[in-house]
């Protein structure tokens, strides 16, 4: 579980450190966010500043990874998923200061430079290629195909009951939705806007059929490649039960879209190159107004979902729109509340207390009460058999909530998953047909046993 | 035709849509017959709601300058058959934009040779 866990941090710091470098490119005519033209861009002082941002982010790479292999400390252990969000959201934080640090370096080059451009922003598009738009893409019959074979789990699981067990269906359904994106993702590039970039109308429709077939492709991949692996996934959930292709579909689902958008990114480039040969730069104008704390703010741009910087990476908030800053807000909120869920869940341990004929089980939202005449029997054990959570928490020292465990069925948990003893009260019923319980350590736990079992007898 | 749309600028975007495509039918890089790009597309391409595109071609459709089948989507008209070159509202226009440049201090032969110029530069 340890492994798992910075597996997946080190994932998380290789995808923040990838999407921080690619703010290096000059793109669009900016670098790290500010207006430079081609010729400013290769100024020495720029690219000085650049080389010492690549070094910036490698380092806060390798200082994340470090700090990461405190995580099997004892200390820090107890609180291991806490610990991982912390350290994510420290290298988020550094990653983000980074590029403003190195981004006010920039703007300091331009004032000294006064390289001054244009503030009005001028848009370019040619009538001709946007009346051929769609006629050059990747048929979207690939895309929705993905989507209908991601229902696969769904349907598998309304015939066979016995999976709905530890496999709950509301689950399987997070496949098809990913889906539905990938396929608004490929109506996006279908219909994304080529600059016209000459004045013949034929190099441009030319361009823009080259560049809407590679921006298709790049969908329709991106499309196969969360199809690969929702089944991945699948397969090792419900079949080998083995955590470790869990972690291999999740490197397939973050490195995947990351080689899609580079090979994106270096086609359109040579696709440009070879149809207008040096890029014009009539088009020029100052956009850092557009871009603050690294969100897209523009109130005089009427969209809500704008493209990222990098196009193919997705999508993003204009924060300038009222509604864009209203849900900008409320990811913020839902963050927060993550954020303090498993902090709070983390750090507040189970009290068990008596109140007459009822016994209370205070845990962390999953609060339970249990009527004496409810029990049908008390027990321990030195382990629980494998299962799955199907709402609930299942950290690295804790677990509590809903479970499906095999063999029980539908249980309810409160345990410290390193002490190897567990109360098991069977219930009426089978919503939860058990309840499993135990304390900090073996003795605290046959303790506990002692008092439900006198509890149950008076 | 190239529209280049200045999203900076103090006439509204659908008015810019409207003139540049005014502009376009008259010197003949879009011709009677030639369709026009969906709403949606256009939109999408200057980076605009699609309510400003369907406001401009709405407007172009009110004057006459095109027309908009359901299942042809908007084309242009041949505004030159039946139509009337001088609107009531044209010979007004014409002679605000005459009394303001006169205001500003140009002669007549000024004002003579800058129309001039202007007409040679459509009809080119």
């Amino acid at each position: 579980m340890l492994q798992l866990l910075l597996i997946a941090t080190w994932l998380i710091f290789g995808t923040m450190s990838v999407c921080a470098l690619s703010y290096k490119d000059h793109r669009d005519n900016q670098i790290l966010g500010v207006t430079l033209s081609r010729e400013h861009a290769k100024h020495p002082e720029v690219q000085k500043v650049i080389k010492k941002f690549k070094i910036a982010c490698y380092l806060v790479l390798l200082i994340s990874i470090a700090f990461s292999f405190l995580m099997p400390a004892k200390m820090i252990g107890q609180y291991a998923e806490f610990y991982m969000l912390v350290l994510i959201t420290a290298n988020i934080f550094a990653n983000w200061f980074v590029i403003h640090f190195y981004q006010q370096g920039l703007l300091s080059i331009k004032k000294e430079k006064a390289w001054i451009y244009k503030r009005t922003r001028v848009v370019t598009v040619d009538m001709n290629v946007s009346k051929e738009k769609g006629k050059s893409s990747v048929a979207s019959i690939w895309a929705w195909l993905f989507l209908f074979l991601s229902f696969i789990p769904a349907v598998f699981l309304l015939l066979h009951a016995k999976a709905r067990e530890s496999y709950p269906i509301g689950f399987s359904l997070i496949g098809p939705l990913c889906q539905l994106n990938a396929i608004y993702l490929y109506y996006q590039m279908r219909h994304r806007h080529v600059p016209a970039l000459s004045d013949n109308t034929e190099i441009n429709k030319a361009c823009a059929r080259t560049e809407e077939r590679i921006n298709t492709m790049a969908a329709t991949l991106l499309a196969f490649a969360m199809f690969v692996f929702w089944v991945m996934f699948n397969i090792s959930v419900i079949y080998e039960k083995n955590a470790i292709f869990v972690v291999l579909s999740a490197i397939i689902l973050v490195t995947v879209p990351i080689m899609i958008a580079y090979w994106q990114r270096k086609k359109i480039r040579t696709a440009e190159n070879n149809f207008f040969g040096e890029m014009q730069e009539r088009d020029i104008f100052e956009q850092e107004s557009t871009w603050k704390w690294g969100c897209y703010y523009n109130p005089n741009d009427p969209r809500i979902i704008v493209p990222k910087r990098i196009a193919s990476m997705g999508f993003t908030i204009n924060i300038g729109n009222p509604v864009g800053k209203a849900i900008g807000f409320g990811i913020i909120v839902l963050l927060l509340l993550i954020f303090s869920t498993i902090f709070y869940g983390g750090f507040k341990d189970y009290t068990i207390t008596e109140n007459g004929s009822r016994i209370i089980i205070d845990a962390a939202m999953y609060d339970r009460s249990v009527e004496k005449n409810q029990v049908v029997s008390l027990s321990t054990i030195d382990r629980i058999p494998v299962g799955t959570r199907t709402n609930g928490y299942g950290g690295l020292n804790k677990s509590y909530g809903h479970f499906s465990i095999n063999g029980y069925g539908k249980c309810m948990l409160y345990i410290y998953n390193k002490v190897d003893k567990y109360i098991v009260l069977k219930l009426k019923g089978d919503n939860p047909a058990y309840i499993i319980v135990n304390d900090k350590s073996q003795d605290k736990t046959e303790r506990l046993y002692q008092e439900i079992k006198r509890w149950l007898t008076e | 035709m190239i529209l280049r749309i200045e999203m900076t600028s103090d006439t509204p975007i659908y008015q810019q849509i409207r003139n540049k495509i005014v502009f376009g039918v008259a010197r003949g890089y879009i011709k009677p017959g030639d369709s026009l790009p969906t709403v949606r597309q256009l939109a999408n391409d200057i980076g605009v709601n699609p309510m400003t595109v369907n406001k401009a071609y709405a407007l172009l459709k009110k004057e006459g300058i095109i027309v908009i089948e359901r299942r042809h989507g908007a084309k242009i008209s041949d505004c030159r058959t039946g139509g009337n070159a001088f609107e009531s509202d044209f010979d007004r226009r014409v002679e605000l934009l005459v009394s303001e440049a006169r205001m500003k201090g140009a002669s007549k032969q000024d004002i003579k040779k800058h129309i001039s110029d202007l007409i040679d530069t459509v009809y080119d």
